[in-house]
């Protein structure tokens, strides 16, 4: 029975991502059905698992329960192999005749340098779909720079778009943006190759360039420059012709409302949200034109009806009257939208050593109402006697013999134990 | 891959992943057009179902010598590619009807009206995949197909905040910022067309296809990186970095603009390497927990170290040390780019109206398929080939649909 919210299933992946551009896109290709099984060495295993510092009392496979890793990895499977030594190429070779795709994001020289070329991917199995995800790209006089998803934002163009404007200093997003996006970008990359696949019966390479994906999301940037050889200015929060456009104020300690008014229409919508207070009826706010003109001005006024509510209460006002706004919502706050709440958007997710939590579940719904999470990041090396027993035929005594040799294992080597960790405050 | 596989590969003629496949676009903006875009290039036929006054983002810039104009709009000429423009009035039981038609030989349909606009014209996904079943239709709003925001206006300003992510990004001590440009369409873009063709193997596959409901809110939350899970896992909050989430982690003024590094703890030998200075194998920064106490002192030295580099400099300091240095990059260093160009990533277009222009494009580099990288359609350009010559309505059936403002 075909289920439409896992299209991909029946499709095996060879996982051999790491850090979070690869994990996300294996993630949604996971999400979709696919058998994503994450590939890790007992020497280089997934930097992520033990990236951060504990920040509670840890438990004692503390590299199986950290946060950032469970972010990514839920839904998969996880077979620890040496791809350094030869019996461990020759387990992935007999592995490799069962998948459909391999993906990984390494350095541009380092799958060459372990002997996994395309030519040598393609031997083992000759419609093999092999996605490479290096931040540059692997061809080009930069291919060697090497780069995480803030470096990928800075080399796009990306952060010169952004900056409060008054400093001339341009920012960073938040987040590693330019990760997800490629990751994002790898799943339809996968997803476009099997269907190329279906068609021709062939394989493909595919060289994705983080740096290049992220750039393909700053268009009109890019247009602007060959048109008008003009570079951007930062808005900060501000827009080159709506006002109010800004984040405002609310009552409590660094609460913010972003409000944004396009039309006349909604300029109306918002003096009712407001009360309609007497300040609104000035002939300085009276056309779109003159509120952008004035909009130092209006936006002092607009902060001093937000400043004197919690942003939630601002926030209900706005949508009775269907004004462009959302709270900015903090971390522990987004978790309780009642918007995504009402839509099922976070999920619950339990783990042994972790207990209960919530997750996002499905980035989009074609799902006919299937749970998203099937499972919780696998522990390290979980499923060897499933896949090397169970999928390949490897007798145990074989399989004792490659974890003797340190060719599989059921933990990491060299993990330092948690207590020698560092305690902070800091998120990374 | 070698220069010899790609030789090889090279040879064959390109076939493209979804050629002969049809692709009714009923999107305007930025998400569903960059979606439809890819697909264009990857081969599919993408009818452009734009209002009788044009895809809105027409009318947005920048255009050549800043002159507004429907035909050269940046954006639009940018996002719309290879695709084919007919207008349609959906207000008119003729615009109704013709859409019915297109889509009975149409594989995949995007669309961004508002919730419940195309079910209420009986051109839903019900109506529509009728006799189609392995249609694949998505839906791309700012909030969703249900729940209480559903039909709440949105705008990037709101949609970043309302995903959590405007919390995280901007100077501590001043208001959340917005990062620049689109960002939450053009992600949840980016995101339909992974779920188009993800949706669309398992229609190949199965022949059953499937609607899908596309938030952009959602799809922007659901990328809050580890935030997301220490505030739920942890129920810890996090708080702005500005420009630095600790001091091998951000972006540095340097002597020609800025520049910026972003070290994981196993780069740290490497990168006290490429810098060379003997402070940095200190006591105080001699493991990632030593760093974190000491990240001020850590911080100082690297203010002072940035300031003596140039952007080109660090790029290559971090290709020879094999240490993520990067810079700022303009639109100027980009599309000046020598690293770019090798791969092809720019395609010149001629326009009749715009002229020649030089276009960012194509997701990657593939063995199997090139990219088709064409221009964008005038308003109503195709008016007559699909409605004539593929529907085979007459040509005086199109003067009378244009009189009653249908097309």
């Amino acid at each position: 029975m075909f289920d439409p919210g896992r299209p991909l299933s029946g499709v095996r992946v060879a996982d051999l991502t790491m850090i979070w551009a690869g994990p996300y896109g294996t993630k949604i290709l996971a999400d979709q059905g696919a058998e994503v099984i994450k590939i890790e060495s007992p020497r280089a295993w997934d930097n992520i698992r033990t990236l951060l510092p504990p920040p509670v009392a840890p438990g004692e496979h503390w590299w199986n329960t950290n946060f950032y890793f469970h972010e990514y990895s839920r839904n998969k499977k996880s077979l620890s192999l040496d791809l350094a030594s030869d019996e461990g190429k020759a387990v992935f070779s007999r592995l490799l005749a069962h998948c459909d795709v391999v993906i990984e994001n390494y350095r541009t020289d380092v799958m060459d340098n372990l002997g996994l070329t395309y030519e040598w991917l393609r031997e083992q199995r000759e419609d093999i779909i092999v996605v490479g995800m290096a931040g540059f790209g692997k061809t080009g006089p930069e291919q060697d720079a090497v780069g995480y998803g803030p470096i990928i934002e800075m080399m796009s163009g990306m952060t010169s778009t952004s900056g409060y404007g008054d400093d001339g200093v341009p920012y960073k997003s938040g987040i590693s943006y330019g990760d997800p996006i490629a990751g994002i970008c790898a799943a339809a990359a996968v997803a476009t190759a099997l269907i190329q696949r279906q068609r021709s019966g062939k394989g493909q390479y595919i060289d994705l360039a983080q740096r290049e994906v992220m750039s393909t999301l700053l268009g009109e940037f890019y247009m602007d420059w060959s048109m008008n050889r003009r570079l951007p200015e930062h808005m900060g929060t501000g827009h080159d012709w709506m006002s109010p456009h800004n984040v405002y104020p609310c009552a409590g300690d660094d609460n913010w409302i972003a409000i944004c008014v396009r039309t006349d229409g909604e300029w109306e919508a918002l003096k009712r949200a407001m009360g309609a207070p007497q300040w609104a009826e000035r002939v300085e706010f009276s056309d779109q034109i003159l509120r952008w003109e004035h909009r130092a001005e209006l936006d002092e006024f607009v902060a001093a009806w937000t400043g004197e509510r919690a942003k939630t209460d601002a926030f209900a006002a706005l949508h009775a009257e269907r004004v462009p706004a959302s709270p900015v919502w903090k971390m522990l706050e987004v978790l309780r939208d009642p918007h995504l709440q009402a839509r099922g958007f976070y999920e619950p997710i339990r783990h042994p050593e972790v207990g209960i939590w919530v997750a996002h579940g499905w980035l989009w719904r074609n799902d006919g109402g299937q749970p998203c999470i099937v499972g919780p990041a696998p522990d390290f090396g979980r499923h060897n006697a499933e896949i090397l027993g169970g999928l390949l035929g490897i007798p145990q005594a074989e399989q004792a013999a490659l974890e003797a040799a340190g060719v599989i294992a059921s933990r990491p080597e060299g993990i330092p134990p948690a207590s020698e960790m560092p305690a902070t405050p800091s998120l990374i | 891959m070698s220069e010899q596989q790609q030789g090889q590969d090279e040879q064959q003629p390109m076939d493209r992943p979804f050629d002969g496949v049809r692709v009714l676009e009923l999107a305007e903006g930025i998400s569903g057009p960059y979606a439809g875009r890819w697909l264009a290039a990857l081969g599919a036929d993408v009818v452009k179902v734009e209002r009788t006054t044009g895809d809105p983002s027409r009318a947005f810039g920048p255009w050549p010598d800043d002159l507004p104009d429907d035909e050269t709009s940046g954006l639009f000429l940018y996002l719309n590619g290879d695709k084919r423009s007919v207008t349609l009035n959906l207000e008119t039981s003729d615009g109704r009807e013709i859409l019915r038609e297109l889509a009975e030989s149409t594989e995949i349909v995007i669309e961004s009206f508002e919730p419940g606009y195309l079910a209420s014209h009986d051109l839903g996904f019900a109506e529509l995949s009728a006799g189609n079943d392995a249609l694949v239709m998505i839906s791309i709003t700012p909030f969703g197909q249900t729940g209480p925001n559903a039909s709440l206006p949105a705008t990037e300003l709101t949609l970043y905040a309302a995903s959590g992510q405007m919390w995280l990004t901007g100077h501590p001590e001043r208001h959340p910022l917005k990062n620049g440009g689109s960002q939450p369409s053009y992600q949840a873009g980016l995101n339909a067309f992974a779920a188009i063709t993800g949706a669309y193997y398992g229609a190949v596959m199965h022949g059953q296809g499937s609607y899908i409901d596309l938030s952009v809110q959602e799809t922007y939350a659901g990328m809050a990186e580890a935030f997301h899970t220490r505030a739920s896992q942890l129920g810890i909050e996090s708080q702005r970095s500005g420009n630095n989430l600790n001091a091998l982690w951000g972006v540095y003024e340097v002597a020609d603009g800025y520049g910026g590094i972003c070290a994981l703890p196993r780069n740290y030998p490497a990168f006290a390497r490429a810098v060379g200075l003997d402070e940095l194998q200190d006591e105080r920064f001699s493991d990632p927990g030593q760093r974190l106490l000491n990240n001020d002192e850590l911080m100082a030295i690297m203010y002072g170290w940035f300031a003596g580099q140039t952007r080109q400099g660090l790029l290559e300091l971090g290709i020879e040390h094999r240490v993520p240095f990067g810079y700022v990059a303009s639109f100027e260093d980009l599309s000046n780019s020598e690293h770019l160009q090798s791969r092809d990533f720019f395609a010149t277009l001629d326009h009749e109206d715009a002229g020649s222009l030089t276009y960012p494009g194509r997701l990657w580099l593939s063995s199997g398929h090139d990219w088709r990288m064409g221009r964008a359609p005038r308003l109503g350009e195709h008016n007559m080939e699909v409605i004539h010559g593929e529907l085979g309505y007459e040509r005086e059936d199109l003067v009378r649909l244009r009189e009653l403002d249908a097309i």
